[in-house]
């Protein structure tokens, strides 16, 4: 079914256009806001496409504000006050150039976004990670007060969650850790879920074990989505080959713009795929 | 088999230094004494349940009788092994050689076949913790030898092509247990003496049966074996995303060939073994979700050929799951239809049957010798127990039983 | 990039579809070999004899 939504739906071609707008604006140094610029602000689809590709969307704020190889492989406290920091500089160096103005733009685009397909009362773990993911990073890329939606009643708390996620990340067995790893890929962005990345990082054996799992289904998104974790980590094994593994599966997927994005991303903040 | 034996890499003549039976001999130590002669050196028991596992430090085969610690996983184990054996028992008449075997019959459906049962028996009679597994397989080891004419056939086999490697890998598989005949061995001694015979052949993992085969008789090694294992599938250690079945086959011959078919798994390099941990429960999985059910047998029993290898509970269940009532475990999916012509089923489901007789025995076998049963990494349906997250203690625990097993 | 495709939508239809490509379950696998690989079923199976060794002629001049 969801298979199916991925393959037909234009929500489906919307997203691939807007994760390959972000690709872009990591890999050619376009101006960052790949967003505004490019996306009919009211457009529900476009709305919904920023929703589903979570914190990637901001991915070249991130880069910008420092995120790049050397720089993330810190986790948890390190990653807190370097966020900070970041935050700082660019605030005060940032003020209204038009870079600043498209970022305000794209802020104002991600704010439409969360309230128009906040997490339901029913929705999936994933669903809330990711919507917190996307809250958390316009926070921490955005130019201060740019970002920074207020979170629907309720919904930032219940996916607030290291506690709730401590469970599958420790018991899963690796097969679903890895798949469900993939699914919050946006996550793995500087800064974002710290809890979490820690705790897949405790699993790398059994991430990798997953990525060849994914490899040989030719689950390449699902392969790309692990492989951007894997990138974080400085204990992948080597007989993995994870750098020949990205560019790998970006060219088997044949031009998929959500497999692309990935590779970008782990490339561009981890030096990971093209070496 | 003293610790030096098994595929040792240094010296020649037969390891087992066990008197090789007078040629000819086709009456096998079947039925109730299952201990094969040359399959080690010190004495053991004929009746098994005695603790009778040499203790001296070389000892190091996997041999049947042995008080080992319960395995977790028995009764599953055996009902397997017994199941497969049962069906290859059935399946005798299928594996009888014809009249034309040495001239005009393809190989691959007459000479293979029982080559394999061979190869495969002979584990199992040795190695299985139960009597009455290791009676069955004796049973039919002594069979191969028989449809052999006790080793005659390899002297045509031989006569007629000399260069060909095949004659001298099966006869291999006899003169390890000590079954010789001498007009073959007069042969062997001809043929496999030329320059022409240290040619390089094209695949690696064949010649590293060939020089386990030369290892066996007695004869030279052509090769240097560990020169030929960095040249195979497991001594390039390919990403493991990448292996196709192709490759993952060769692999898993590797790795038989390295440890003398599971009977000898200290011989795994450390490095390569560190590799086979990591990436098995990937590879078996993967190739179980595609129900190929013959290679995700031989993964298993790769499993139970590398030091401190976990057992995986979950990708057994599944396995065994593979197994019909009859005992035979189809190659792939759901195998021959059921009314399918004798020879049909028997092409469709004799290897993946002795894959499953074999690996069920090296897993049940190692929870008392080598690699004891550890903790899977985390898989579907995984023993409830919290696990740790990851492989990595059983990866990083150092192996206790290798003492045991290196020379 | 897109999109023109600013025609009315149902938003709850499309919250669904969010919903749906966020969690989406794993695809089935697709598994393919090479072909060289499916030539014949028996010489999979193992590598004893395998690739058939040419026979010799049947005269036996013994």
């Amino acid at each position: 079914m969801a298979e199916q939504a991925q393959e037909n739906s234009s929500l489906s071609a919307v997203v691939a256009d807007v994760a390959a707008g972000v690709a872009l604006a990591l890999d050619g140094g376009r101006d960052s806001s790949a967003l505004s610029g490019v996306l009919a602000q009211d457009d529900p689809l476009a709305l919904a496409a920023i929703r589903v590709l979570g914190a990637d969307v901001l991915a070249p704020y991130a880069l910008r504000a420092g995120g790049g190889p050397g720089t993330t492989t810190d986790t948890g406290t390190d990653m807190d006050s370097g966020m900070a920091h970041r935050r700082t500089a660019r605030a005060s160096g940032v003020g209204a150039g038009p870079a600043a103005r498209g970022a305000r733009a794209d802020g104002e685009v991600v704010r439409k976004a969360l309230a128009a397909y906040p997490p339901g009362a029913d929705a999936s773990e994933v669903s809330l990670w990711s919507y917190r993911g996307l809250v958390e990073a316009s926070r921490a890329y955005l130019p201060a007060g740019q970002g920074g939606p207020e979170s629907p009643a309720g919904a930032g708390d219940r996916a607030a969650g290291p506690a709730a996620v401590a469970g599958w990340l420790q018991a899963d067995p690796w097969p679903q850790l890895a798949h469900r790893a993939s699914q919050l890929a946006a996550l793995s962005l500087p800064g974002l879920a710290p809890a979490l990345a820690t705790g897949l990082a405790a699993r790398t054996e059994d991430l990798s074990r997953g990525f060849v799992r994914a490899v040989r289904r030719r689950d390449w998104l699902q392969a790309a989505g692990i492989g951007r974790w894997l990138a974080r980590v400085p204990d992948v094994p080597d007989t993995l080959g994870l750098d020949t593994g990205l560019v790998y599966v970006l060219r088997m997927s044949g031009g998929d713009a959500r497999v692309a994005l990935h590779t970008a991303i782990a490339r561009r903040f981890h030096g990971r795929g093209a070496r | 088999m003293s610790g030096g034996a098994g595929p040792g890499r240094a010296g020649g003549g037969d390891p087992d230094g066990a008197a090789p039976l007078p040629s000819g001999v086709s009456d096998l130590p079947g039925a109730a004494q299952s201990d094969p002669p040359g399959s080690t050196g010190a004495p053991r028991p004929a009746v098994a349940g005695t603790p009778a596992r040499p203790s001296a430090p070389g000892g190091s085969d996997r041999a049947g009788g042995h008080d080992g610690p319960a395995h977790p996983d028995a009764a599953l184990l055996d009902r397997v092994a017994l199941g497969a054996l049962t069906r290859i028992d059935a399946m005798r008449p299928s594996f009888r050689l014809p009249d034309d075997v040495a001239t005009d019959a393809n190989p691959n459906t007459t000479l293979k076949p029982l080559g394999e049962l061979a190869e495969l028996a002979d584990v199992v009679r040795t190695a299985h913790p139960l009597p009455a597994a290791r009676a069955l397989a004796g049973e039919l080891f002594a069979f191969a030898w028989k449809e052999t004419r006790g080793g005659e056939l390899f002297a045509e086999l031989v006569r007629g092509e000399p260069q060909a490697t095949y004659p001298v890998e099966l006869y291999g598989v006899f003169a390890r247990a000590g079954l010789r005949n001498p007009a073959v061995e007069e042969l062997l001694a001809a043929t496999t003496g030329l320059r022409l015979w240290q040619v390089a052949r094209e695949d690696h993992t064949r010649t590293l049966n060939v020089l386990n085969a030369e290892r066996r008789i007695g004869l030279p090694p052509h090769a240097d074996f560990a020169e030929v294992l960095a040249m195979t599938g497991l001594g390039r250690r390919p990403e493991p995303w990448a292996l196709d079945r192709r490759t993952a086959y060769g692999l898993t011959h590797d790795v038989f060939h390295v440890t003398d078919w599971g009977r000898v798994p200290g011989l795994m390099p450390e490095p390569l073994a560190g590799y086979l941990r990591l990436w098995l429960p990937a590879w078996t999985a993967s190739w179980l979700e595609e129900r190929q059910w013959d290679l995700a047998g031989e993964l298993l029993a790769v499993a139970a050929c590398v030091p401190q290898a976990p057992y995986d509970p979950a990708a057994w269940r599944e396995f065994a799951a593979a197994q019909r009532r009859d005992g035979a475990v189809p190659e792939v999916g759901d195998g021959p239809p059921e009314g399918a012509p004798p020879q049909e089923q028997f092409i469709g489901c004799y290897h993946s049957t002795l894959v499953a007789a074999f690996a069920a025995t090296l897993a049940r076998a190692a929870a008392g010798s080598g690699g004891a049963p550890g903790t899977a990494p985390s898989t579907p349906e995984a023993t409830p127990a919290p696990a740790p997250p990851s492989a990595a203690v059983a990866e990083h625990t150092p192996a206790p039983a290798e003492s045991e097993v290196l020379p | 990039m897109a999109s023109d495709l600013s025609a009315p939508v149902e938003t709850a239809a499309l919250a669904a579809e969010v919903e749906g490509l966020l969690d989406s379950a794993e695809p089935e696998g697709i598994y393919r070999d090479t072909r060289e690989c499916g030539a014949g079923l028996l010489l999979l199976g193992a590598l004893l004899i395998s690739p058939p060794t040419p026979r010799p002629p049947k005269t036996d001049a013994r």
